[in-house]
């Protein structure tokens, strides 16, 4: 019994971090239609500038949150204006689509061959005094790292909701999620949107970055699976499905994590990849739309 | 089909003679041969991708794992004591296996799906072959003994040539059209009365199939492998895409040029900048897709246009298609 609740609570530690990957993959999605390959990567590179922002100012990993997401909303800045504005002269948004897979592809390749060129392949974590610290919930042991980590991702895709529905800011996000064009037309700075909305993207990418420094670790090259997870949690939720992300990422955690009582631990990513399959052969809506 | 075009055809027997022919009277030593090779693996892997891509627009991150899979059958059936020959078929067929199970459902829907779909499946083979094999795979002393350059290269070459052939022919024919047609507009097509996801789906069995031919190659021109999960490494999809882009997708020729281009800058980067010449490959592959959509093949084709402008100019004002 102690065995299967603390494997339920570890899947949904680890599935609140799946929405919270998802949380910034599926924001490019909804908003611009442009496939972020790159994203996983991205989520790489903000645990390293997490891990070289404690090793050498010596902050708690937590606290340098406010600088990791502003260094990472630049580089989701620049990632717009040099590779995603470019793209948006094809008229046909399937166009784009393939152009923004196939650039961000090319993206993901140099961003972990720069990182292994830098700082070799190793893999790194952020160590703190708390890291190994547990606390007993229910006689399963859970770490305090886990539990900040799936807080923050609950906070972070609150916020999230709250900056898309209540502000001025994330009105104009929707309209041009619905409608680009007619948005335009009616006063919508709709390149600015997507502008700010892809650094919101890639800054989430830096905070999912450092709670996988700080509860797990980051190699180079180690985004793809990521990546692979945010995907399956995106289906899973229904494309565009903004608010249902957290609890899609919470059911692939559980799952995979009830997959390990019974199979090698291993094999994680092949059973996201039938999850996957499954979902799109059977639901590809996803498992909250209500069409 | 247009007419028999005698120069074109003329010029690619000369072309074939030449590749043919030199080896077996002037010894370019080892490492040419070796380059050789290699580059011929990177033209059928190119084509298979530039086929599904290319032809169909259909975008397969996942070309590694066809790859990969048919190295390891080759390897295995062809240690087992099965002639070469057959154990690249059994290797090019079972990568059909693997493009069955993930192109059924994803090919079904449009969007991100079977581009995702593909990588995961690479993925997903990656750590079922990191776990079931852990040391690196080699063959018995036997087939080191036996080792000989010069049946790769023409074996590569046969494969090449075929596979070049074969692609000229779909191209031109009913199929070739309908896979244009699902590529340039898929709801225009489909309201025509093609059969989308059934052309979708033939053009990636074929695309897997090529892919598994070069898979063969490696399997017989790599006696030994360090780890399994290089075979399924990324690098192998991406070297494809970035010959297809470089050269120009859509073309026969394209991802040819592309290859080349890719394994005399890989010579020459490695060597001078050792383990930098990925990220100048990645940013290479990024800028041509920004500045020169149409790859090498468009840039070729843009010159001509442009001498034929300068011989006539009446010629062009005429006929402003070109």
């Amino acid at each position: 019994m102690g065995n299967v609740l603390q494997v339920l609570f570890v899947g949904i530690i680890i599935g609140a971090l799946y929405g919270l990957v998802a949380l910034g993959f599926g924001l490019i999605m909804g908003v611009m239609k442009f496939i972020n390959i790159a994203q996983g990567s991205f989520i790489i590179l903000g645990g390293f500038v997490c891990y070289w922002i404690v090793t050498l100012w010596h902050l708690d990993p937590y606290f340098s949150i406010p600088l990791t997401m502003l260094a990472m909303f630049i580089v989701g800045l620049l990632l717009y204006r040099l590779l995603f504005s470019p793209l948006l002269k094809y008229p046909k948004a399937e166009m784009r689509l393939d152009k923004s897979l196939l650039m961000t592809f090319g993206v993901v390749w140099i961003l972990d061959n720069t990182e292994i060129l830098f700082w070799t392949p190793n893999s790194r974590s952020v160590i703190t005094s708390y890291g190994y610290g547990t606390v007993k919930v229910l006689g399963a042991a859970l770490s305090y790292t886990g539990l900040i980590g799936m807080g923050l991702a609950i906070l972070a895709a609150a916020v999230l909701h709250l900056i898309l529905t209540r502000t001025y800011f994330g009105k104009h996000v929707r309209a041009a999620t619905e409608d680009a064009g007619a948005a335009s037309l009616s006063g919508v700075n709709v390149q600015r949107t997507y502008l700010i909305s892809c650094g919101i993207a890639i800054s989430l990418a830096g905070l999912a970055g450092t709670v996988i420094v700080t509860s797990y670790s980051v190699t180079p090259g180690g985004g793809l699976s990521w990546l692979l997870m945010a995907m399956a949690t995106v289906v899973l939720a229904g494309a565009g499905n903004m608010n249902y992300m957290i609890p899609a990422g919470i059911i692939l955690g559980v799952l995979q994590s009830a997959s390990t009582l019974f199979i090698n631990p291993a094999y994680q990513q092949p059973i996201a990849l039938i999850i996957f399959l499954l979902i799109i052969m059977f639901r590809p809506q996803g498992l909250f739309s209500k069409r | 089909m247009a007419a028999i075009n005698w120069k074109k055809i003329s010029a690619v027997g000369i072309i074939l003679l030449i590749l043919i022919l030199v080896p077996m009277f002037v010894n370019l030593g080892t490492g040419i041969m070796n380059q050789l090779v290699t580059l011929f693996m990177y033209i059928l892997l190119a084509q298979s991708w530039n086929l599904l891509g290319g032809y169909t627009g259909q975008i397969n991150l996942g070309i590694a794992a066809f790859f990969g899979c048919s190295v390891m059958v080759t390897h295995f059936t062809w240690v087992a004591g099965m002639p070469i020959i057959i154990s690249i078929l059994a290797g090019s067929l079972s990568t059909i296996i693997f493009a069955v199970i993930i192109g059924i459902p994803t090919l079904r829907l449009k969007g991100m799906y079977f581009a995702v779909g593909t990588l995961a499946l690479t993925q997903a083979l990656q750590v079922i072959m990191q776990n079931i094999f852990t040391r690196s795979i080699s063959a018995p002393g036997e087939y080191v003994h036996s080792y000989n350059i010069v049946t790769r290269y023409y074996l590569g070459l046969g494969m090449v040539a075929l596979v070049m052939v074969a692609i000229y022919f779909v191209r031109w024919s009913k199929l070739g059209l309908a896979f244009t047609s699902i590529r340039d507009d898929e709801q225009a097509a489909q309201v025509t009365g093609v059969n989308t996801f059934k052309y979708k789906v033939i053009s990636l069995l074929i695309s897997a199939f090529i892919a598994g031919l070069a898979g063969g190659l490696y399997a017989y021109f790599r006696l030994y492998f360090y780890y399994t999960s290089d075979i399924f490494g990324h690098s192998w999809t991406f070297s494809s895409i970035m010959a297809v882009i470089v050269g120009g997708s859509g073309t026969l020729l394209g991802p040819v040029l592309g290859a080349i281009f890719l394994v005399i800058l890989g010579y020459i980067f490695s060597l001078t900048l050792g383990q930098a010449n990925l990220i100048v490959f990645g940013f290479l592959f990024i800028i041509v897709m920004l500045f020169m959509p149409q790859g090498l093949m468009g840039g070729i084709n843009l010159f001509r246009a442009w001498l034929l402008q300068r011989k006539k100019p009446n010629t062009l004002e005429k006929n402003p298609g070109i």
